[in-house]
């Protein structure tokens, strides 16, 4: 920055002049970066090796496919989703490129023009624009065919890289309001969630693709997109190469005008974020909600610490972008684990078990999704019989959604495999795997609490992994080993012969859950109110 | 820099109060790995005063006030407060202190109205006493108007409010606040010291630990110095004052920090020279 400082007396620097002080600034933030630790270095340098080599090797296989008759389907859906991709990405990672944070500059004396034009250009230094540099140039050597078509890419590679950045450049610009406050922070912790469901149906999707004949499926949806910027500069590579010469000029026209439109569209939300004050005391919009849902859930739930431990405890799982996260993710996929494996024809009714495995495994580290607000529950216990239900009650409301959940996927699983025979064995096995979760869940919760930072994707401290780790593995392995005497039984009901007495493992199960969960809770309740503030002090690391 | 030590206060500037102290430290040690945080510190805080813990950054007065409140165990030594050992009687002692803390988070996600329905109902107070207590808390702390917010989004003075609306609703004996007053606007503070100074008259006791000496001055009747952790002086204002002008002077001389200028390396500063 000193450059600019020093190159300001009157006059505000022309676009010559900032370009290089802006691509300097650019590569000294990526280089102070990597030197504030040896582990983020080696982790920066491997996931750049990483995205390198599968550019590289997306770079080869388009190439590879020149001359197939679906080439110039691929090359333009590829380019069509890189430009989702940068769409997308700064909304999910608002934090991760300061140079795209335009509230950073607003002390400066700069003109927007040239600073646009000083911004895309910096823009340009990184890992990410290097790689969909590859997969543009891939696209276009794919499906460029004769001079003509080889002229046409030499304008169509560069104009999509930039209108890819641009996009993501306008976006992040429209958006800062949103980005630097309180709900757009929450956002981007939940954007880990729909990248992790987003995938299971990407793969679904892809399997279905391949079992109903292939690219020729994407050929329709190629014929929209070509004529769609960015993916347009590469659909005219394609159009010049088949001769239509009068396609390709409107095709990359159409991405040249929506380059402008773009530069116009950032530089006008630039302006008006340098001229009106910085959002990050914007207001929530749900000030003036009423508590009418608090009122109706409070008048269901007992009174007294239980009643009051399950609302708070549901009122996170609503309203904490974590805790949401882990719930929903855990919802969703043990949803789509047992339903898409029924779906794919190789299902059991067992599948449905991972629903409640899943969802149990919120009872682990109950205390350390509270955070360092744990002190207020510290504050309140004073003997075993205060941290007994308060336990009870975190597992309660556990209870309120898992065992109705666990109800429906079992039977919709069983419904989709016609396979109603199955459902008392299979409840009975869930009930009691449930009871060994929670059973397991709280004395881990008790004896070996870690930090969930907030303010990261990541969910456990630092130096916390291991014990992380411990709590979860070991407390899956002990609540399977726990669970063992039901599917001991199950199996030797099933060998025996004795299928008319199947059913018993459903009332067996509830109880056996049941006794496991008390147990638990009272062999974690005197350990919990003994271990208070270790427990403070490891939730609070984050 | 001698310790300076004023024995028997409790008894002097309490008067006529035989009620046993608010809080009894002796002994009290923490330790983080090399770094002595807290190094042996005696202490005997009467019942019904305004008490101010002064100290520089770092001196130790956030770890006292933890391991006086439950919140982090100590190493060594004892705490009572109003005659219950905190460590052995927790239950008479919890429900007899309130507690704001620094650097320790809410519980964000709820409205200000929810938390202290939370609070309330978890110290075991009945629903509706609990409604009614927090709606005055509310009125009195000026929070009426954002009540219906979440904690997250509430600035830091109304953090601070909210936190000890929380910490009073249960009418504790003893109130501990870890430097209530950091980083909350003149109007807020105002607020603040309008509720502890009603709440001192009626007899209860305040413990709160600052490093504006001014602050300590105007509110406190007991004053607490700590440095390097360890106390320095103890006992009524006057004290701990002496003979310096200003509490402010008194604690630079206690903490060894009086008499150091700036000299002559800043000659460059100042208006005029451009």
């Amino acid at each position: 920055m000193t450059s600019t400082s020093r190159s300001v007396p009157a006059a505000s620097p022309s676009a010559s002049a900032l370009t290089p002080v802006f691509v300097r600034l650019k590569l000294s933030l990526l280089r102070n970066g990597l030197r504030q630790s040896g582990g983020r270095r080696a982790a920066y340098i491997t996931s750049a090796v990483l995205v390198l080599l599968f550019a590289a090797l997306q770079l080869i296989g388009l190439i590879a496919l020149r001359g197939n008759a679906h080439a110039g389907t691929v090359a333009v859906l590829v380019v069509a989703l890189m430009a989702i991709g940068w769409t997308v990405m700064p909304l999910f990672f608002p934090s991760g490129d300061e140079t795209l944070d335009p509230t950073r500059l607003v002390m400066l004396p700069l003109r927007p023009r040239p600073l646009v034009g000083a911004l895309l250009v910096a823009s340009l230094v990184g890992i990410g624009p290097l790689f969909t540099l590859c997969l543009v140039l891939g696209a276009a050597i794919t499906s460029a065919h004769g001079t003509g078509a080889a002229l046409v890419a030499v304008v169509a590679v560069p104009l999509a890289l930039l209108v890819c950045l641009a996009l993501a450049r306008a976006v992040a610009a429209a958006n800062t309001r949103l980005l630097t406050s309180r709900k757009g922070r929450d956002l981007a912790v939940l954007s880990g969630l729909v990248i992790a469901v987003g995938m299971q149906f990407v793969n679904f999707g892809a399997q279905r693709l391949g079992d109903s004949g292939g690219l020729s499926a994407l050929d329709p949806v190629a014929r929209v997109v070509r004529w769609l910027p960015p993916a347009s500069a590469i659909g005219a590579v394609d159009s010049a190469g088949e001769g239509a010469y009068g396609r390709a000029i409107a095709q990359l026209l159409l991405s040249i005008g929506a380059l402008g439109l773009l530069l116009y569209a950032w530089q006008r939300s630039l302006v008006k974020l340098m001229t009106t004050p910085d959002g990050s005391t914007l207001a929530a919009s749900d000030a003036s909600r009423k508590e009418s849902t608090g009122k109706g859930l409070t008048a269901l739930l007992p009174e007294g610490r239980t009643g009051t431990v399950m609302l708070r405890t549901l009122r996170y799982a609503w309203r904490d972008p974590k805790t949401k996260a882990a719930w929903v993710t855990s919802l969703a996929v043990g949803l789509i684990v047992p339903v898409f494996n029924a779906l794919q024809g190789n299902g059991t009714v067992y599948f449905a078990c991972f629903a409640t495995g899943m969802l149990g495994v919120q009872m682990y580290n109950q205390f350390g999704q509270d955070t360092s607000a744990f002190w207020m529950v510290l504050q309140t216990i004073s003997s075993t019989r205060d941290a007994y239900l308060e336990l009870r009650a975190r597992a309660l409301a556990l209870l309120l959604v898992t065992l109705p959940y666990t109800l429906l996927v079992a039977a919709v699983t069983a419904g989709m495999l016609g396979d109603w025979a199955k459902l008392p064995e299979v409840i009975g096995l869930a009930l009691s795997l449930l009871g060994a979760m929670l059973a397991t869940g709280s004395v881990a919760s008790a004896t070996l609490a870690y930090s969930i930072p907030q303010d990261s994707r990541k969910n456990v401290a630092p130096g916390q992994g291991g014990i992380a780790a411990l709590s979860i593995f070991g407390g899956m392995l002990s609540g399977a080993v726990l669970c063992a005497p039901m599917i001991a039984l199950a199996i030797w009901l099933h060998v025996s012969g004795s299928h008319a007495s199947l059913w018993l493992l459903l009332p067996l199960g509830a109880v056996y859950g049941a006794l496991l969960c008390w147990a638990g809770l009272k062999v974690a309740a005197p350990r919990t109110a003994a271990r208070l503030p270790e427990i403070l002090s490891a939730v609070s690391s984050g | 820099m001698p310790d300076q030590a004023f024995e028997g206060t409790a008894d002097t500037a309490g008067g006529a109060r035989t009620a046993p102290p608010a809080v009894r430290v002796q002994g009290l040690w923490k330790r983080f790995g090399e770094q002595i945080a807290v190094a042996g510190i005696d202490l005997e805080l009467p019942a019904g005063k305004f008490i101010g813990l002064v100290g520089p950054n770092g001196a130790g007065k956030t770890t006292t006030l933890s391991m006086v409140t439950g919140l982090l165990r100590p190493d060594q030594g004892t705490v009572e407060v109003a005659g219950h050992d905190v460590w052995q009687d927790p239950v008479a002692v919890k429900s007899r202190i309130g507690v704001l803390p620094e650097g320790l988070r809410l519980f964000e996600r709820l409205s200000g109205r929810e938390l202290l329905g939370y609070s309330g109902r978890l110290r075991g107070l009945p629903g509706a006493e609990v409604d009614k207590r927090a709606s005055q808390l509310l009125d009195v702390l000026d929070l009426a108007g954002s009540q219906h917010k979440l904690v997250v989004d509430y600035s830091t003075g109304m953090r601070k409010k909210i936190g000890l609306a929380a910490a009073l609703l249960h009418n504790p004996e003893v109130l501990f606040l870890d430097e209530p007053f950091e980083g909350v606007d003149p109007v807020s503070a105002q607020t603040i010291r309008g509720v502890l100074e009603r709440y001192t008259a009626s007899g209860a006791t305040v413990v709160f630990s600052s490093h504006v000496m001014e602050l300590v001055e105007s509110l406190c009747d007991w004053v607490a110095v700590m440095a390097a952790g360890r106390i320095r002086a103890q006992g009524t204002l006057a004290e701990v004052r002496g003979d310096a002008p200003s509490l402010q002077n008194a604690f630079l001389e206690l903490v060894g920090a009086g008499g150091r200028s700036t000299g002559d390396s800043l000659d460059w500063l100042g208006g005029g020279t451009r």
